[in-house]
């Protein structure tokens, strides 16, 4: 069996990706740790935002990726595709747990307190389950084909969802700040902005890099299956002749 | 083209083997009652008490009990290998899901409708004038439950552990319902003016019309084989 033409591609890029994200983040560390002022009001805390927001931003970008993925998936049916779902709901679970926490460690100082039920919060919170949900519903099913097309309707459903479950929390209560940047401009300051901006391109250029990865090893573990089934019924069928 | 003939016979033959072994409705009632119980204890209200919460305690048993309903829904179906049957119509599918949200919402409706007079007397409510209001809540809310719910009870029945797997994916997606319902009760009961909780009642609304939509649209994905 050929290697996919796109795990072929993707060997060929990864690399870039994966340096790219290491300059990016060494920089955005580098710039938002020490080469950047404490913010007025929030003094050193602030810093914890440069890796707070880009892993925010990074796993709701992975979730639309797993929409997409997954309507591309139900349209064609590539399995290639869906070992591209299943690795990037994993990753964006990850992700949004360790947005949750540095956002929980954020809070305390600043809020006073390590979780309150803000619109925010909640709807992050509620976009974990959604994505755990998706990874136990994937180890429940057994036909390969099946469990790829069911994860692929739970991720469209709870994409749809997504945005009602954030505006029914955010009339529910709202305590966490306004975005900063927005399509009505920035409204922070230019020394926070750009390790922010070296953070956010970084951790995407890592999401990405490990979702490339992830997906060429979901690949391989698939025909490693699909050739060790082969064999055993080669076996089995030559134990029967003899 | 969605056969009306279809959704007609679906919904003929859950009411008729509701009728027959009156299981579902009646395993529902009494789970709820139940909570209903639990709830109870576990808050030792009085009266003042209970009006702040028995909207949310009045959803989490409608939520629960729901989900027992709609988990029988299709469940009920493997069961001489009806729901091989049922992939085999030869018709859209779409045809399936609509006959089966019908029933669902109805057994679930009508479990709601059973159950309020219980919360009304038990934590002793005053409902005076807005009860068509909470009914339009009920209709609303049990509407995009039983949109969604009857998706993932089509999808959670061919795997393994389908009891548990229901109520975890399909909780998170109700958290709109849910915060719409309670708000939307909690403002009815209270006897507050309705433009203070009509925007729950909008989003009710567009929550059914997108998941009745979606959830048609992804039933055919559920059912081919």
């Amino acid at each position: 069996m050929t290697i996919h033409r796109v795990i072929r591609k993707v060997q060929r890029f990864e690399g870039w990706f994966g340096g790219g994200a290491a300059l990016c983040l060494i920089a955005g560390l580098y710039v938002g740790l020490i080469g950047s002022p404490p913010d007025y009001y929030q003094g050193e805390v602030v810093r914890i935002m440069y890796i707070h927001v880009p892993l925010a931003h990074t796993s709701l970008l992975g979730y639309t990726v797993l929409a997409v993925g997954s309507l591309w998936y139900l349209w064609k049916r590539d399995p290639i595709v869906d070992n591209m779902c299943q690795a990037v709901a994993a990753l964006s679970a990850v992700f949004t747990a360790l947005a949750l926490g540095t956002g929980m460690i954020w809070g305390k100082p600043t809020w006073d307190t390590w979780w309150t039920w803000d619109a925010r919060l909640t709807s992050f919170t509620v976009l974990l389950l959604i994505l755990i949900g998706y990874l136990m519903l994937r180890t429940f099913v057994d036909d390969p084909e099946k469990e790829a097309r069911y994860g692929a309707i739970l991720a469209i459903v709870g994409f749809v969802d997504l945005p009602i479950i954030h505006f029914s929390v955010e009339w529910w209560r709202t305590l966490h700040q306004p975005q900063s940047i927005s399509m009505r401009g920035v409204s922070i300051s230019s020394g926070l902005l750009v390790p922010l901006l070296l953070m956010s391109v970084g951790m995407s250029l890592l999401f990405s890099y490990m979702l490339m990865v992830r997906t060429q090893l979901l690949y391989l573990d698939r025909l490693l299956h699909a050739k060790k089934g082969r064999l055993l019924s080669q076996f089995h069928l030559s134990k029967s002749d003899s | 083209m969605i056969s009306f003939n279809v959704i007609r016979w679906i919904v003929w033959k859950d009411f008729v083997t509701e009728l027959r072994s009156r299981e579902t409705i009646s395993s529902m009632v009494f789970f709820a009652l139940i909570v209903i119980l639990i709830f109870s204890f576990s808050f030792s209200m009085d009266q003042q008490a209970a009006r702040e919460v028995i909207a949310g305690i009045m959803w989490v048993a409608f939520a629960f009990t729901g989900i027992i309903g709609l988990g029988k829904s299709f469940s009920t179906e493997l069961q001489n290998d009806c729901l091989e049957a049922l992939q085999m119509v030869p018709e859209a599918k779409g045809a399936i899901y609509l006959g089966k949200v019908a029933a669902n919402f109805a057994f679930m409706f009508v479990v709601e409708i059973l159950l309020f007079p219980m919360f009304v007397i038990l934590f002793n409510l005053e409902v005076v004038e807005e009860i068509s209001l909470l009914l339009l809540v009920f209709f609303l809310a049990t509407v995009g439950l039983s949109a969604i719910g009857t998706l993932f009870s089509a999808l959670t029945v061919q795997i393994r552990a389908r009891e548990v797997m229901l109520p975890i994916l399909l909780l998170p997606l109700v958290v709109p319902v849910m915060i719409a319902a309670v708000e939307a009760t909690k403002g009815a009961l209270n006897g507050d003016p309705p433009a203070l909780y009509e925007q729950w009642l909008e989003l009710l609304a567009i929550y059914d019309v997108v998941f009745t939509v979606v959830s048609f649209w992804m039933f055919e994905f559920v059912m081919d084989s």
